[in-house]
């Protein structure tokens, strides 16, 4: 049934009378517009353009933008800047940092303890990817992976305070070790490197599981069973044929643990003792201290992000040539 | 038109009315025609809310607090706002005072605006540190000390009469101190000035003072607990028993007292440092005149002041602000006559080559 209005192809601009009468119906058929828009659509790359505009802008604006403020504010003698003041540019916030070593120990014990806990929240997450990904049913997987994210739904400080509530002199932990005798006075977990690895295993947790999870699940049953028949033992399977090819999965969970450990701020602070001074506490302590000391804080984080980025493209480098070594 | 008609009852009610606008203070006749806002950065529970809630009412000012939790931090905010800041009302420590005037921060507060300024102890109000350069600079509002806090249940009067006991092998891993504070502490305790104003002639007799500080927290560090930052950190320790003494604030010691733990404050024989919170009008604060509305409403009655000791732990600074505190609270913001005559406080003019020591001593030690 026709009601007198050509129908409408999907294809060009509708140029119907009815149509040309709305705003959109004669932008459309303004040739001006018709010209920029077919400029622009003409090639797939144009087209892929105008799609990503918005995020690589978002990205430059929202990610880049604070760093490189934050980079160029590090080659600076003074920030802010006070009125009357002038601005220069020096490499004496980096000349700092090299020059006393009593910044270095709080550095290198940031990457060591970053190493340790990434070491250790792949130890204890590795089995519990492999059960979720090996041992549970397709349909319950979800509900478990649910289940596990439900703490992270809650802020960082939230759950550090948890583990604080667990480990204190009258926490949870104390209490049960007491009411089972095995103990008569508290053990002082809280503010140690215990309690803060606790902490940081607990938070970084889930960075770890969902690539292990992700590596584990794609790995062919047919695989293992093969090599049962072979005859190949538990372990020799494991060593010989999951373990390298979830390789890739730890390469991940760990580069992305290893970066967030070495920016923790908050889960230290709370959590650590006078002998775990991490170096963004160092760094956050140029931005506290009034003056201009903005500048230091600064050529510090960018060294540390330096030395992070450099550490884990070793890694990176180190996990493919044992993945290339495996194939070969 | 409508026929006017009065009748006794209303005649009076009106007449009251008008009465109590004419009584009202200057500023909420001010205020009422004003409206708008006023943005204050302060501590937590340094507002009241009873008063705030009360204030809006009044006046039609809203009140936007952003809580602070260190005068580092406000500066360096400050500092990046200037010199068209978004805030009118600022919480500084009276020491901190020409940092933030050196910088152009701070605007003079103009006294004569406050009607209610005769309400300031004169202690606080009028005492040497709070004028320079020939001007008031904030309208105290809290005092506070650093001072020596124990568990009485672990730790006895007698022990804590010298700062010596936060350094005691008997109490290996159950103490806490603020580092930077406690610098200024052990150097008072060593016998120096440890608002370093002696050594103003003579930086070489500062740094050497400092690297003393510096060693002895370096030495006695295997003894320490933790090093903490904030009043609820050492709360928590205290609640959690993970300390059994430790440097504090007496603000957050006063509020455990109150909550009934078993705690005691002291400030030690080798004396200690006070320090006073101040408000203070940002260099062309966006609302200024809303910001002198606040201060005098703030500063109208000792009730107030009396609401801000209850919440904070604090001192106030007002006259007669204890007449509304109970007898419990009294107790834990009152120190007897020879503690406080070992107390001394915190002074500017050395700052910035007492900091320029001091920070850099404080990471020495952390990573030591």
């Amino acid at each position: 049934m026709s009601d007198g209005v050509a129908p409408r192809t999907g294809r060009g601009p509708d140029t119907t009378e009815k149509n040309r009468l709305t705003f959109w119906g004669a932008l459309s058929s303004w040739t001006p517009y018709r010209l920029v828009v077919g400029l622009a659509t003409a090639s797939p790359r144009r087209q892929f353009l105008i799609l990503a505009a918005f995020p690589l802008l978002w990205v430059l604006t929202q990610h880049l933008g604070p760093m490189l403020q934050m980079l160029r504010v590090s080659f600076t003698d003074a920030y802010p800047v006070a009125p009357g003041v002038e601005q220069h540019f020096t490499l004496d916030n980096y000349a700092r940092f090299f020059g006393d070593h009593i910044f270095w120990q709080p550095f290198f014990r940031t990457l060591i303890f970053a190493s340790v806990f990434t070491f250790c929240t792949l130890i204890l997450t590795y089995p519990v990817a492999y059960f979720l990904a090996r041992h549970v049913s397709r349909k319950n997987q979800m509900l478990m992976l649910l289940l596990l994210l439900i703490p992270f739904w809650v802020g960082e400080i939230v759950r550090t305070y948890a583990i604080m509530i667990l480990l204190g002199n009258t926490g949870a932990v104390n209490q049960l070790l007491k009411s089972l005798s095995l103990i008569d006075r508290p053990i002082p977990f809280m503010y140690t490197s215990f309690s803060m690895g606790v902490g940081i295993v607990y938070l970084t947790a889930l960075y770890m599981l969902l690539p292990l999870y992700s590596a584990l699940e794609k790995l062919p049953k047919s695989y293992n069973e093969a090599a049962a028949d072979l005859g190949a033992s538990a372990w020799t399977r494991f060593r010989r044929i999951t373990l390298p090819l979830t390789l890739e999965g730890i390469s991940s969970g760990c580069t992305l643990v290893f970066l967030i450990s070495t920016g923790f701020y908050a889960t230290p602070v709370l959590l650590g003792g006078p002998s775990t001074t991490v170096f963004a506490e160092t760094i956050a302590g140029f931005f506290h201290v009034a003056g201009d000391e903005w500048p230091t804080g600064a050529a510090f984080a960018t060294i540390m992000f330096l030395a992070a980025i450099i550490l884990t493209g070793a890694f990176q480098k180190l996990m493919n040539s044992l993945r290339k070594g495996d194939t070969n | 038109m409508t026929k006017l008609t009065i009748n006794r009852r209303r005649f009076l009610g009106t007449a009251a009315i008008g009465a109590a606008t004419l009584a009202s203070p200057a500023y909420l006749r001010r205020a009422s025609a004003s409206g708008g806002e006023v943005n204050i950065w302060t501590y937590n529970d340094f507002v009241p809310e009873a008063f705030k809630k009360q204030f809006e009412a009044d006046t039609g000012i809203k009140v936007n607090i952003r809580l602070v939790d260190d005068q580092g931090k406000q500066f360096n905010l400050l500092a990046a706002e200037a010199p068209n800041p978004t805030v009118d009302i600022m919480t500084v420590a009276g020491h901190r005072f020409l940092q933030f005037i050196d910088s152009e921060l701070l605007a003079p507060l103009d006294t004569g605006r406050l009607s209610n300024w005769g309400n300031i102890n004169p202690t606080f109000s009028e005492s040497d540190w709070s004028t320079i350069n020939g001007h008031k600079w904030g309208a105290p509002i809290l005092s506070g000390m650093e001072v020596l806090a124990y568990n009485t249940e672990l730790v006895t009067p007698e022990e804590a009469r010298s700062w010596d006991v936060l350094f005691s092998e008997k109490y290996k891993g159950q103490t806490a101190y603020i580092i930077q504070d406690m610098m200024s502490i052990v150097m008072l305790k060593m016998g120096y000035d440890g608002n370093m104003v002696a050594y103003l002639d003579d930086p070489e007799k500062a740094a050497a003072i400092v690297e003393e500080a510096k060693a002895f927290l370096i030495e006695k560090k295997p003894l320490v607990r933790k090093y903490y930052d904030s009043g609820a950190e050492v709360q928590q320790m205290f609640i959690n028993q993970d300390i059994a003494l430790g440097h504090s604030w007496n603000g957050p010691a006063a509020a455990l007292i109150n909550d009934g733990f078993p705690l005691a404050m002291t400030i030690p024989q080798e004396g200690s440092y006070g320090f006073v919170y101040t408000y203070n009008i940002a260099n062309n604060a966006p609302n200024p005149d809303n910001a002198y509305t606040f201060l005098n409403a703030i500063l109208a009655s000792p009730e107030i002041g009396a609401s801000m000791t209850k919440a904070s732990g604090f001192i106030s600074t007002y006259k007669d602000a204890s007449n509304y505190l109970t007898d419990l609270e009294k107790k834990s913001t009152s120190f007897s006559d020879d503690e406080l005559e070992n107390l001394q406080f915190f002074r500017a003019e050395a700052n910035e080559m007492k900091y320029g020591l001091v920070d850099p001593a404080v990471e020495a030690i952390k990573a030591a």
